[in-house]
């Protein structure tokens, strides 16, 4: 933490992209899960949220 | 100190899921069950023109004032399961839930996962979400997830026209990275080089075009796809701005507690 950075992001510069890699990757899983996974129960579930947010759908 | 950037996402994503599902309910759902009213209607041309017959769930409240009972399968976790009779023999709802725990589910995993890839971007880019900045992140987040890929893919109704499903998830993920590079060289770099290149990868999805269907033919009118477009668009964008303030929220109280 003692490296400062431009912004006011408190960590280190090391830290910063681990972080911001694991955010990415488990953000990207999920958003694949309920958005555009083809499974049917996953489709199901989450039809009306497909629909509202746009994914390309059926 | 990583995992508490986590958690802020998490708490940020999970409330505007929260947030988004209302918002849904409001203006979003009802035209999709109106759509689903005309849906598989095709090949039957005395149907159309007259009143479909009523689907088995009108969780609308725009039709009628809902009875205590109404209100109580709304919520309950146990109901019957719905979505698209004969489509998928195999599909359901997960854990035999309401049609909208369904909908509230995917809308906080949704929201959760567009808030870790915001934060993502912004931690690995070095710029930080705050409140003052917070509304222009979750905006140009929509322009990335939505509105870009929008101009090729329009949000769909249930019995839209549309290509073949592999090749639109295809060319939309690839738009949304793209907007999303794009955006980031437009807006956060300084040069001019950095500019046209931000505007030549927002154009090249569109320039190159999304998949588009052969027959355009749908029983769904017209109106109600316009109107769906818009009220998809405009609960988005309501959506990543709360996004965008809540994560600069949850942002600032851990640089708080840390200091």
């Amino acid at each position: 933490m003692a490296v400062s950075n431009v912004s006011s992001v408190s960590l280190s510069l090391s830290d910063r992209l681990v972080a911001g890699l694991v955010a990415l990757l488990l953000g990207g899983f999920l958003v694949f899960g309920a958005g555009l996974a083809n499974s049917s129960v996953l489709h199901d579930t989450a039809h009306d949220t497909r629909h509202s947010y746009g994914f390309p759908c059926h | 100190m990583i995992v508490k950037y986590l958690l802020a996402a998490l708490v940020a994503g999970l409330f505007s899921g929260v947030v988004m599902t209302a918002a849904q309910e409001a203006r979003v759902i009802p035209l999709i069950l109106h759509a689903e009213e005309f849906e598989g209607e095709e090949g039957d041309p005395a149907a159309t023109g007259t009143e479909a017959p009523q689907t088995t769930h009108e969780h609308s409240s725009l039709r009628s004032a809902p009875s205590l009972a109404d209100i109580t399968a709304y919520f309950s976790p146990i109901s019957v399961a719905h979505a698209h009779e004969g489509e998928h023999e195999d599909g359901g709802i997960m854990f035999g839930m309401s049609r909208f725990s369904g909908t509230l589910l995917a809308n906080l995993v949704t929201g959760t996962g567009f808030a870790l890839l915001l934060a993502g971007v912004s931690l690995l880019t070095g710029n930080a979400i705050t409140v003052a900045n917070g509304a222009l992140w979750g905006a140009a987040g929509w322009l990335a997830v939505h509105l870009l890929p929008a101009i090729g893919l329009p949000p769909e109704l249930p019995g839209f026209p549309a290509a073949d499903l592999g090749a639109r998830q295809a060319w939309w993920i690839v738009t949304v990275v793209l907007s999303g590079a794009g955006l980031y060289l437009l807006i956060l770099k300084s040069g001019i080089a950095a500019k046209v290149a931000g505007i030549g990868l927002i154009a090249a999805p569109q320039v190159y075009g999304a998949p588009q269907p052969s027959d355009l033919s749908s029983n769904v009118p017209a109106v109600l796809g316009a109107e769906f477009a818009v009220a998809a668009l405009a609960t988005t964008l309501f959506f990543w701005i709360v996004l965008g303030l809540s994560l600069g929220f949850a942002n600032e109280k851990i640089a708080k507690a840390a200091r």
